[in-house]
């Protein structure tokens, strides 16, 4: 890529893989110029589990981006997930050392590095980490303290953490295809980027993105990523349990959610059923409506629930989101799930997808390109700003590459 | 043409009272603070020759009673107060006053038992009391209120267990859902006013069928015509009654008797394996009203179903025209008259959450209100020492209806394979709709 200012995103899903290449103009915007998808294989609940297959996809996908945008793609922003992802808040300090009085680029790595020294299980390293709000001698507000004056530094950050291992499969098939991850971001706060705007961010807000394999989701407050979260249960689930339920294959199982799935409970006539047609194009078996609609039902509202559980584990948090929660996802689209999340949660929902980007018109608003596209604004974003997590990448190569 | 495969016994001397060989002794007990309502609500509609019995562990409760014999329960474990909402209490209340409790039911060839379940006597004592019912080979007909979904799990819990030991010892049980109240009454009307409908549907259906057994009409029913509809499959039993008078009385008869909440509309109908019509009225009835009502009703019942029917002349009606219809769910298999069995083989115990190898059904598991099946569905009984009853486990539906869910023992699917999400102790990759039961919610 011998342009500075083109990213590619790449998003290795459980159902689909798909890298967007989009251009960083100056004033701001983003300029999609192709995306590659590919249906996924190899990959389960958002983790590599072939990896000869899933790196035939992962090039695939590659492949048909570089067509469409008709660009040479040498370097991604690779988005991660898997259920064993955890998270937590810490505050980092440090001290400037008597003969310095102003905050230097350094001393950001340093207080960076000072709230990553904690202890992690086994097997876990420290994936990610986001700033959260910087204080300068116990002084709150300050956006960037580069320049200022002032003996203490703390910052507050969101670290992700997870195990190493299952990180590092994705890395190297990226490698093997001769690509450089320039950064490793966790999805679903790559799929905030594309979904918030700022006033939604300062007013607090929740994004659920329910796809394949996994569901993420992200906590913002005042301004900053307050939790975030990985479920390893998502959009294949749901076909499982009507596969199971109805006893059909999961291809079928598949194709039912998507055109007849509906969450809502009690709206149909009692014994309407749905005619499966079989292969010859007859009438096969007939399933209750009602039944599956149950069986979705269940399935959704639990996701929901847990995520709501594992949020409220942090008192305030829910008290504090005012612009509502956002879903987002290949999941999202089923029919019902809004009024069902806004049950849950008790507050107002919108089925969200990515806002609106210059280029390719459709591509914004297929939620499932969401976090993809998100991985590109989370590039321009670091690109545009240069205070601490550039040192991620440096982080990381001690990480996984040592 | 009325296509009926019953026996048609034209009785030639309706106008005169007709006395049975032997007098049949109907028996209306009422047990429990809801069964007592019942009863005094049957004794107001009026009721010919039936005796009426309060038992019940609330001293103050069976005093108001208007029944004329009364058994207290618990004299010395309760001492009159009620059981507080415990079923363990009732059915050792219950167990106190045995002997009393047989005599009282000696001689009774029909017994009909009032309860709501939820609580604490009719929950416990209710089982016990059926089954010293069923021990001089009488029908015993089972009339149980079940809670308000509102009332809460526990009732609802305890509910669903004596429903279930009921369906096990009593020929038929009749189910009513305090839940489907709301279409007895409307939503403004006074509350005094929707109980008091909800006992009238109850004493209606007590009323009728007492009616079509003691008074023998043109087309007679027999007692042992009833026992056969009611003693088979799984007992489970549908009941509708409907009234109606002027000009299109017959399907304005027939049409409330379907829409009876203890007849669940009438969907189930469809399934049912016999049924009892009964039609009767005043002078008056042509026998063109009798074709409109057989008719109709032979539109909601399969071909399969026996069907039958009985007309009655009472002038006491004058332009009504009422129908009664019973019948009850189930594949006709004879479940076996059993011995009575040993005193002690009801234990009253909490049930866990349904085990998915005896095959519960999942979507009944959720509680809908307004889904034709009833809440606890098919639920394993644990009765000490009693053999196989010949009953045919959960309800199967005839094939034509679309197939019904099945529970498998905790399959993951395409998760079979691969590290599971464990996620506050529960296996996340086991279908949602398996693992949730009534209880999480």
């Amino acid at each position: 890529m011998a342009k500075d200012n083109i990213f590619a995103g790449l998003e290795i899903g459980t159902s689909k893989v798909c890298v967007v290449v989009a251009e960083a103009r100056h004033d701001g915007t983003v300029k999609v110029l192709g995306i590659g998808t590919v249906p996924s294989r190899g990959i389960r609940k958002g983790e590599i589990v072939d990896f000869e297959t899933a790196k035939r996809c992962v090039h695939d996908a590659i492949v048909d981006a570089e067509e469409k945008s008709d660009v040479d793609i040498s370097e991604v922003y690779l988005g991660i997930t898997g259920g064993h992802i955890r998270s937590f808040n810490n505050r980092g300090v440090v001290l400037l050392e008597d003969d310095r009085e102003e905050i230097e680029e350094h001393d950001l790595k340093e207080v960076c590095k000072n709230a990553c020294d904690v202890s992690l299980p086994e097997q876990n390293t420290i994936l990610h980490t986001i700033v959260q709000r910087y204080y300068v001698d116990g002084r709150d507000g300050v956006l960037n303290p580069v320049g200022l004056f002032g003996k203490q530094l703390e910052a507050d950050y969101h670290i992700v953490y997870g195990i190493g291992n299952r990180i590092k499969n994705a890395i190297r098939c990226v490698k093997e295809l001769d690509l450089e991850t320039t950064d490793v971001v966790i999805n679903s706060f790559a799929t905030a980027q594309a979904i918030l705007d700022k006033n939604q961010r300062q007013l607090g807000a929740i994004v659920i993105d329910i796809g394949g394999g996994t569901t993420d989701y992200v906590v913002y407050v005042g301004g900053a990523v307050r939790q975030s979260g990985v479920l390893g249960v998502g959009g294949d689930h749901i076909t499982n349990d009507i596969s199971i339920g109805l006893k059909i294959p999961t291809a079928r199982a598949e194709r039912l959610k998507i055109e007849e799935g509906n969450v809502n409970l009690g709206t149909t006539r009692p014994d309407e059923t749905i005619v499966l047609k079989d292969e010859t194009g007859f009438a096969g078996r007939e399933v209750e409506r009602e039944v599956l609609n149950q069986i979705i039902h269940a399935r959704l509202r639990e996701i929901l629930e847990v995520v709501r559980r594992q949020i409220e584990a942090d008192q305030k948090s829910l008290d504090l989101v005012g612009a509502g929660v956002f879903i987002t996802g290949g999941c999202s689209q089923i029919r019902g799930l809004e009024s069902l999340a806004m049950e849950v949660f008790s507050m107002p929902v919108q089925i969200a997808h990515a806002l609106p980007i210059a280029g390719v018109t459709s591509a914004f608003e297929n939620p499932q390109y969401a976090t993809a596209l998100g991985l590109v604004r989370y590039a321009q974003f670091m690109h545009m700003d240069r205070p601490a997590p550039r040192s991620i990448f440096g982080r990381l190569k001690r990480f996984f590459f040592a | 043409m009325i296509e009926s495969k019953a026996m048609v016994q034209l009785n030639r001397q309706y106008e005169r009272s007709y006395s049975l060989e032997e007098p049949i002794t109907i028996k209306v007990v009422g047990v429990g603070g809801a069964g007592s309502n019942a009863l005094d609500r049957v004794m107001l509609d009026g009721i010919d020759a039936v005796e009426m019995v309060a038992i019940n562990t609330d001293a103050q409760s069976l005093a108001a009673s208007v029944a004329t014999q009364k058994v207290q329960l618990g004299r010395s474990l309760t001492r009159g107060l009620g059981t507080g909402g415990d079923p363990e209490l009732g059915l050792a209340a219950a167990q106190e006053a045995v002997e009393e409790i047989r005599s009282v039911l000696r001689g009774g060839n029909v017994i009909f038992i009032c309860t709501g379940l939820g609580g604490g006597t009719g929950s416990g004592a209710g089982p016990l009391i059926t089954q010293l019912a069923k021990e001089n080979n009488a029908l015993v007909l089972v009339f149980a209120a079940m809670p308000f979904s509102f009332e809460g799990r526990r009732r609802c819990q305890q509910a669903a267990t004596s429903l279930a030991q009921l369906r096990s010892v009593a020929d038929a049980v009749v189910c009513f859902e305090n839940d489907r109240m709301a279409e007895l009454a409307l939503p403004r009307m006074g509350i005094h006013e929707a109980f008091a409908a909800a006992d009238l549907t109850i004493s209606q259906s007590i009323r009728s069928i007492a009616n079509l057994l003691q008074h023998p009409g043109l087309l007679h029913i027999g007692f042992d015509d009833v026992c056969a509809v009611l003693r088979n499959g799984d007992a489970r039993a549908l009941f509708g009654y409907g009234e109606a008078e002027g000009e299109n009385r017959a399907h304005e008869a027939l049409t409330r008797a379907l829409k009876s909440p203890l007849m669940n509309r009438g969907e189930l109908l469809a399934d049912a394996y016999h049924a009892v019509v009964h039609i009767c009225g005043g002078t008056s009835v042509t026998l063109g009203e009798v074709q409109i009502v057989m008719e109709e009703l032979n539109r909601h019942i399969n071909e399969q179903t026996q069907i039958f029917m009985g007309i009655g002349i009472n002038s006491k009606m004058g332009g009504k025209l009422s129908v009664s219809v019973l019948s009850s769910l189930g594949d006709g298999s004879v479940r076996a008259v059993q011995p009575p069995p040993a005193l002690h083989a009801i234990p009253y115990q909490t049930l866990p959450a349904p085990v998915p190898d005896t095959g519960p059904d999942p979507a009944r598991a959720t509680v809908l209100p307004d889904r034709a099946r009833i809440a606890a569905g098919p639920v394993p009984v644990s009765v000490a020492g009693e053999g196989d009853h010949g009953t045919t486990g959960p309800f199967q539906p005839p094939p034509k209806r679309a197939e019904v869910m099945q529970a498998e023992p905790a399959s993951r699917g395409r998760f079979d394979k691969g590290e599971p999400t464990i996620i506050d102790g529960q296996n996340l990759d086991i279908p949602t709709f398996l693992r949730k039961n009534p209880e999480n919610r």
